[in-house]
């Protein structure tokens, strides 16, 4: 495993490599450069413009550029957004990668729970209403055109009913005698979140350690309180309100998302489901006397898991890069609206600190999904 | 039909199966008459597709939806299991009668160790208290079907065949079954393996004092291992005794062709006997015997009338020209040299 893992981490240098040299010449393909932004510009006499082009080192030959920034990369320095200037260019990230990564790991994290859920549901029993409705429905939202939907549940949820705001990270008014800023208010919250996550696994991960099956039954009441404890605590400390905001603007995002893909981790969960309840060992199962709900979670469902893990990775990228057309049309100022806007400005050291970042990520989601796959599989062993 | 002189701890009386599908009725067992004592081996042969294992999967309730009981009981211990609810069932199956599976490859799930699947039989019906105790449990029962108990915390794939078959069988006695039902238990194992674990199931048995009923195409295999012998067809019973009767004397050609089918090491070198054509499809049998098709001395009134029961001695067979005391064929050698 270890000779596996080293072996992995020079390729995902080797990838990582790859990705930055083509995200380079790709942005650079483009006509023009930063300066040209401003090519309609009155105001801007072309000396300026040199100025700007020298001052950023846009005049030098492509190859010296792309040296340059290839030895600041790995050394760890990003360099200085044109478009946010001046702030550093993982300043700008620091603040938008968790905001996508929040939304998009709530939204894929759901889906996959209901897609899993209902699929197993589905094949365990088939040709009923559930499986119908399930299907038929999940089938529309995974194919409906993404942006004509989520404008359709801005109109009824923001616009018609009134409940959700339309978009935005926040709401300015709320905001706006606000002694904390909202990043502090966020990175309290992901704290609170990440506290309670580890706490659920601990706690699972304790109860299943004892050996008795009763005691596992106590687990999600245990963590319903804690939650509810964390949620006390954080209305407590002064920034409730604040963070009732955020959390109110993250609510339409994340449900259109989670209504727009589910139905891939529900179909995929069935098909792979209808294929082990075949299987001997699930007759075994239910030979040996277990409850019917035994034999379909510990062996049918346990085992259909593995394909669908494998479609879980394209999911997690999606975590990170964002999803432009979402982030488009709730206004969520994340990773994927902040790259669009920096390949339109041709904002390079912020194009290719996203691309970076994204690429890393990527590779990171894949190599957890194959070591989660040993686990997972025990057939399964890398050398 | 025979009375043995202890109460039987399984009955099948009058046990009829069919299957729905698409081209009709499948008539997959038929008027199936058994019983089986405390401590007596029954062995169940034929071909494939003679209702051998659906009978299997009647006595424990595993059937498919498309499967319709049409007639019949199943006592055990006195008590019919067919109309019993999915949660009665349940602790009948596995505490009263467990199965050794056909695919011992596949009835062991992949992602769980070996000894944690014979454990959750065990916690499934509270046979023990505790985990410990469990775990206790399966090390001894790892033991006696010639296991090392340290394999109870190795997955399925790193067993090999015969040892998987051993866990299975060990899986089996978990839950200390009255009955256990071999459903084909060796078939995908090497002759020699195959023939070990066969004496060593047997051996656990009469150890135990169970009844069991192994179910297998190889009529040889079976003939070593059992008290009893049911030979199927068609799915129904057509002949039925005491093994070591129905090996000297076959009143059915069919179990004198089932037979003559395996070559026998201690006889003359003589041309197998084989069975030409198929079983008959069950969805629309044969008029009469269902067996004339193929029967080497069928007549007009097999292929009209259902064939009497012949009766000699403790063995019965269901048929219009039962073979005479002195078989044509050579019996396979069943090991009493």
């Amino acid at each position: 495993m270890t000779g596996y893992l080293v072996r992995r981490a020079g390729q995902m240098v080797l990838t990582l490599f790859l990705i930055f040299t083509f995200a380079f010449f790709l942005v650079q393909a483009q006509p023009g450069d930063y300066a040209s932004f401003y090519a309609l510009d009155p105001d801007m006499p072309p000396e300026v413009k040199d100025q700007l082009r020298a001052s950023f080192g846009l005049d030098k030959p492509l190859w010296e550029q792309y040296l340059i920034h290839l030895k600041n990369t790995v050394t760890g320095n990003f360099g200085v957004s044109f478009g946010h200037f001046p702030r550093p260019v993982m300043d700008v990230l620091i603040e938008r990668v968790p905001r996508t990564a929040v939304l998009f790991l709530t939204a894929t994290v759901l889906s996959f729970y209901i897609g899993f859920f209902l699929g197993k549901a589905i094949a365990w029993r088939r040709g009923g209403v559930l499986e119908y409705t399930a299907t038929i429905s999940g089938a529309t939202l995974f194919t409906v055109f993404t942006p004509a939907f989520a404008l359709m549940m801005i109109w009824i949820f923001s616009f018609r009913l009134g409940w959700l705001p339309v978009g935005k990270f926040l709401d300015p008014l709320v905001w706006r005698h606000a002694e904390v800023t909202a990043n502090h208010v966020f990175g309290q919250m992901l704290l609170t979140a990440f506290l309670l996550t580890v706490f659920a696994f601990l706690a699972l991960w304790i109860l299943r350690k004892t050996g008795r099956v009763g005691l596992t039954r106590w687990a999600g009441p245990l963590i319903a309180v804690a939650a509810v404890v964390a949620l006390l605590l954080l209305s407590l400390s002064g920034i409730g309100g604040l963070a009732l905001d955020i959390l109110k603007h993250m609510i339409l995002p994340i449900a259109t998302l989670t209504l727009i893909s589910f139905a891939g981790t529900m179909l995929l969960t069935r098909n792979s489901m209808l294929e082990t309840v075949r299987e001997d060992y699930v007759m075994a199962a239910r030979a040996k006397g277990l409850p019917e709900k035994l034999v379909r979670d510990r062996h049918a469902a346990r085992n259909a898991l593995l394909p669908v893990v494998t479609s879980l990775v394209y999911s997690l990228i999606f975590a990170i890069d964002g999803s432009v057309i979402i982030e488009g049309v709730f206004s969520w100022p994340g990773t994927g609206l902040t790259l669009l806007q920096a390949v339109r400005t041709e904002d390079l050291p912020l194009v290719m600190g996203a691309m970076v970042f994204i690429g890393l990520f990527s590779l990171l989601a894949h190599l957890i999904v194959d070591v989660l796959y040993v686990y997972l599989d025990p057939r399964i062993r890398y050398q | 039909m025979t009375a043995s002189a202890a109460v039987p701890v399984l009955r099948v009386v009058d046990l009829s199966l069919r299957y729905l599908t698409r081209g009709g009725e499948v008539k997959a067992v038929q008027d199936v008459n058994f019983e089986l004592a405390q401590g007596e081996a029954l062995g169940l042969v034929g071909e494939s597709g003679c209702g051998k294992t659906s009978v299997a999967n009647c006595l424990m309730r595993l059937l498919p939806d498309n499967a319709q009981l049409v007639a019949g009981q199943v006592f055990l211990d006195g008590q019919d299991i067919l109309p019993l609810s999915e949660d009665q069932i349940r602790e009948y199956r596995w505490q009263r009668i467990a199965m050794v599976f056909q695919a011992a490859m596949n009835a062991l799930d992949p992602v769980y160790k070996v000894g944690q699947q014979v454990v959750e039989a065990i916690e499934a019906h509270g046979v023990e208290p505790t985990l410990s105790l469990a775990r206790e449990r399966v090390a001894g029962l790892f033991r006696m079907v010639g296991l090392d108990p340290a394999l109870m915390d190795r997955y399925p794939h790193e067993f090999s065949g015969g040892m998987r078959q051993r866990a299975v069988i060990a899986m089996a006695l978990a839950c200390d079954p009255r009955v256990i039902i071999a459903d084909e238990p060796t078939t995908a194992l090497d002759v020699i393996v195959q023939d070990r674990i066969l004496r060593e199931l047997k051996g656990i048995q009469q150890r135990l004092h169970m009844a069991i009923i192994y179910i297998s195409h190889d009529i040889a295999v079976v003939a070593e291992v059992t008290d009893r012998i049911g030979v199927m067809y068609a799915g129904r019973l057509v002949e039925y005794g005491p093994t070591a009767a129905v090996f000297r004397a076959p009143l059915h050609p069919y179990t004198a062709a089932l037979m003559g089918s395996f070559p026998s090491i201690a006889g003359e070198k003589r041309v197998l006997a084989n069975l030409s054509g198929e079983p008959p499809n069950l969805i629309d049998p044969p008029s009469g015997c269902p067996f004339h098709p193929r029967c080497l001395h069928a007549t007009d009134v097999c292929r009209q009338e259902i064939p009497p029961r012949v009766e000699r001695g403790d063995q019965w067979a269901d048929c219009w020209h039962p073979l005479e005391a002195a078989p044509a064929l050579e019996p396979a050698d069943n090991g009493g040299t």
